[in-house]
């Protein structure tokens, strides 16, 4: 009998590991006075807040699907994709565009919805830059500015790659928020920013100084599905990360975690 | 000469048809396996490509109409605030990839949302202008519900085509399985009528052959086969005939030996008496008449000593052929021993046997006969008569020997009836 209850004990914690595994899941913040300083989420009343708890929620119902204990940290853009890569978390929630330089780095989830980018910018700035350009502003047209972006966003990449033949100076920030506070204090004329979040801080600027500027891209790297990464080697958990994010999908549940954070369902 | 016709070996029949029906197997099976290909391809792809896209479609014409209700508010909203909210969803709905990807959509939405914007614009200054605009606005609010809805249709109808593909594979491939299970009905049909042919009817003909297989019968007859077995079992059946034909002469060769007396070709005692015996019970079932005899030679000791055993043997051939020649085919005669000959008269009284039997006397001892040194001689004949149509065979031959006594007895050559009693 004492054998048996060993028996039992060995399997219990084995399925206990199977079924219960920790995982360090990185979230992403808008900005950083939405972390305490003992590392929890203070998101209420801080710009992009409602995008915050929205990945929020949407990175803890994921981890009660695949059934896992979860550490959450809560980091900035950057710092996410660089930590899954070296192994300090094995979940990155930072509604990453799919690239192929990040794809040998890092691993894809199946999408989690959809985005694209747009300028922000005051519409006073916008008309300035019209009447040197001569037509109206856009990503295309765009010269002899100084463009916010994050800072190893996919902006920021295609902001790089088109400064110097354009003029542009690109402004590198550590979260939108910072973007989106060059604008405010004059450091940048535009930011490029993730329509969503660009959505969320113009439209809780009380300032209501700043809007979309041009039409969206979706093209140069700039849109379409956005994505949970998680380390290269970790193909079980992709599987069931997978298998979670198309449960969410299909029985609404990610649905209505958006709608809790947006006035609006888009995927 | 006449030509030989082709035979084939029974296994080798068999393996090609067995070779050509596996062939056709394989052949039906691969065209139902390529349109079973054809069919689980349109799923896949139904699934897979068709069945995303329509969600992509009715996501788009949601967007769309998210956008035209968004709209909608900005017109309706009673502040600025309110106005500028419902201004920043339609930018941000109408910056949506599902919209930027759809040329049309995309469209509509830049218009949309600058139409919007300069109408938040002008309403900042003038609400008054929201009035002005509002005519306008249902022209953009229509083109967008137009959209919504063609983006439906199409979505619909690429579930429409791609169904229909399936349907029409589906239908082919049951017309194909159709055809596949007549040609294998019939391939099946071809393989019974050819074994009816070629191996069951030729088996029947011989088994009623060999069923009917008689020495009184010619040896049987088959038609022309195919399968060198049938042809060889049938060569096997005509041999078998020709062995019990030969051996049935043999037979009958060795019953006559058994049966007659060497020296005179007449029957010899014993197949006499059972003869006899036989005929007897067979006339006295039916209460008919029967009469027997016993004839002896007379003085033929004496020709014995006189000319020897080959002129005593002589005279015996000669006077059986006579016996042969005068009697009835229906009467029996055999050699009872030495010169005593045993007769036998089926449907015939005491009377009209010994009307036979004295003619017969008259006969033999008028006839000459040559021995072999040339000289001539006659002998004469002493017969007694009994009947025998109430009595065992042994009864009445016992009865005739008295009689044949009786004849001698007083002077020979003479025919003498035996009393009815003792």
């Amino acid at each position: 009998m004492p054998a048996f209850r060993s028996l039992l004990v060995v399997a219990a914690m084995f399925s206990g590991a199977l079924q219960a595994a920790d995982l360090r899941v990185a979230v992403v913040v808008q900005d950083v006075a939405q972390v305490s300083p003992q590392g929890n989420l203070v998101a209420s009343s801080t710009p992009a807040a409602d995008l915050v708890a929205f990945t929020d929620e949407l990175a803890r119902e994921i981890c009660r699907r695949i059934r896992s204990r979860c550490a959450f940290s809560y980091v900035t853009f950057g710092e996410i994709l660089p930590g899954v890569e070296d192994g300090r978390f094995d979940l990155g929630f930072g509604n990453f565009l799919r690239a192929p330089k990040r794809e040998k780095r890092v691993a894809f989830s199946e999408p989690i919805f959809r985005s694209a980018s747009r300028l922000v910018g005051s519409p006073a700035t916008a008309r300035a830059f019209a009447g040197k350009l001569g037509q109206a502003v856009n990503l295309d047209n765009l010269r002899g500015a100084r463009v916010a972006a994050m800072e190893g966003s996919q902006q920021q990449a295609f902001l790089d790659t088109v400064a110097a033949e354009r003029e542009l100076t690109v402004v590198a920030t550590a979260t939108t928020a910072g973007a989106f506070d060059a604008l405010r204090n004059g450091s940048a004329d535009f930011a490029l920013l993730p329509i969503r979040t660009g959505y969320a801080l113009i439209s809780h600027d009380k300032s209501r100084r700043f809007g979309f500027v041009g039409p969206a891209v979706a093209d140069h790297g700039l849109g379409d599905t956005v994505h949970i990464i998680l380390p290269r080697q970790k193909e079980a958990l992709r599987r069931s990360l997978n298998q979670a994010i198309a449960d969410i999908r299909a029985d609404g549940t990610g649905h209505r975690i958006m709608r809790r954070h947006f006035p609006v369902n888009l995927d | 000469m006449p030509t030989r016709p082709e035979r084939y070996p029974a296994n080798r029949v068999f393996a090609m048809l067995a070779a050509a029906f596996a062939l056709l197997f394989i052949f039906v099976v691969v065209v139902l396996a390529v349109d079973q290909e054809r069919v689980r391809q349109s799923s896949e792809r139904l699934q897979q490509q068709t069945v995303p896209k329509i969600i992509r479609f009715q996501r788009l014409a949601r967007n769309l109409d998210q956008l035209r209700q968004e709209g909608e508010l900005v017109f309706s909203s009673d502040t600025p605030e309110g106005r500028q909210q419902s201004l920043y969803l339609v930018m941000l709905v109408a910056s949506h990839p599902s919209i930027l990807e759809h040329p049309q959509a995309a469209a509509a939405a830049r218009d949309t949302e600058a139409f919007l914007s300069e109408t938040g614009r002008l309403a900042e200054r003038d609400p008054a202008m929201l009035k002005l605009q509002r005519a306008e606005w249902q022209q953009f609010s229509k083109r967008l519900n137009l959209l919504v809805d063609d983006i439906l249709v199409e979505g619909a109808n690429l579930a429409t085509a791609d169904l229909e593909d399936v349907a029409a594979a589906m239908r082919l491939t049951r017309f194909k399985l159709m055809g596949a299970t007549v040609l294998l009905g019939g391939f099946l049909l071809l393989l019974m009528i050819l074994l009816k042919r070629h191996l069951l009817r030729p088996l029947e003909k011989i088994d009623r052959a060999l069923s009917s297989l008689s020495v009184d019968r010619p040896a049987p007859e088959f038609p022309d086969v195919r399968l060198a077995e049938i042809h060889a079992v049938e060569e096997a059946a005509k041999r078998l005939h020709d062995v019990m034909v030969s051996n049935d002469a043999a037979r009958r060769e060795l019953q006559l030996l058994a049966n007659r007396d060497d020296l005179t070709g007449l029957m010899n005692r014993r197949h006499f008496m059972e003869s006899a015996t036989t005929e007897l019970r067979r006339a006295q079932r039916y209460g008919r008449p029967t009469a027997v005899a016993l004839g002896d030679l007379d003085f033929f000791k004496s020709l014995n000593d006189t000319y020897g055993h080959g002129a005593g043997d002589a005279v015996l051939r000669s006077f059986a052929e006579l016996l042969t020649e005068s009697l009835r085919q229906s009467d029996l005669v055999c050699r009872y021993g030495g010169e005593e000959f045993a007769f036998l008269f089926p449907e015939s009284t005491v009377g009209q046997a010994h009307i036979l039997v004295e003619r017969f006397r008259e006969h033999c001892a008028a006839q000459e006969i040559l021995l072999p040194d040339g000289l001539l001689v006659r002998v004469t004949l002493s017969i007694g008569l009994a009947d025998a149509s109430n009595c065992p065979i042994e009864v009445a031959l016992q009865r005739a020997d008295l009689a044949l006594y009786e004849a001698k007895r007083l002077g020979r050559n003479r025919v003498i009836v035996a009393a009815e009693a003792g």
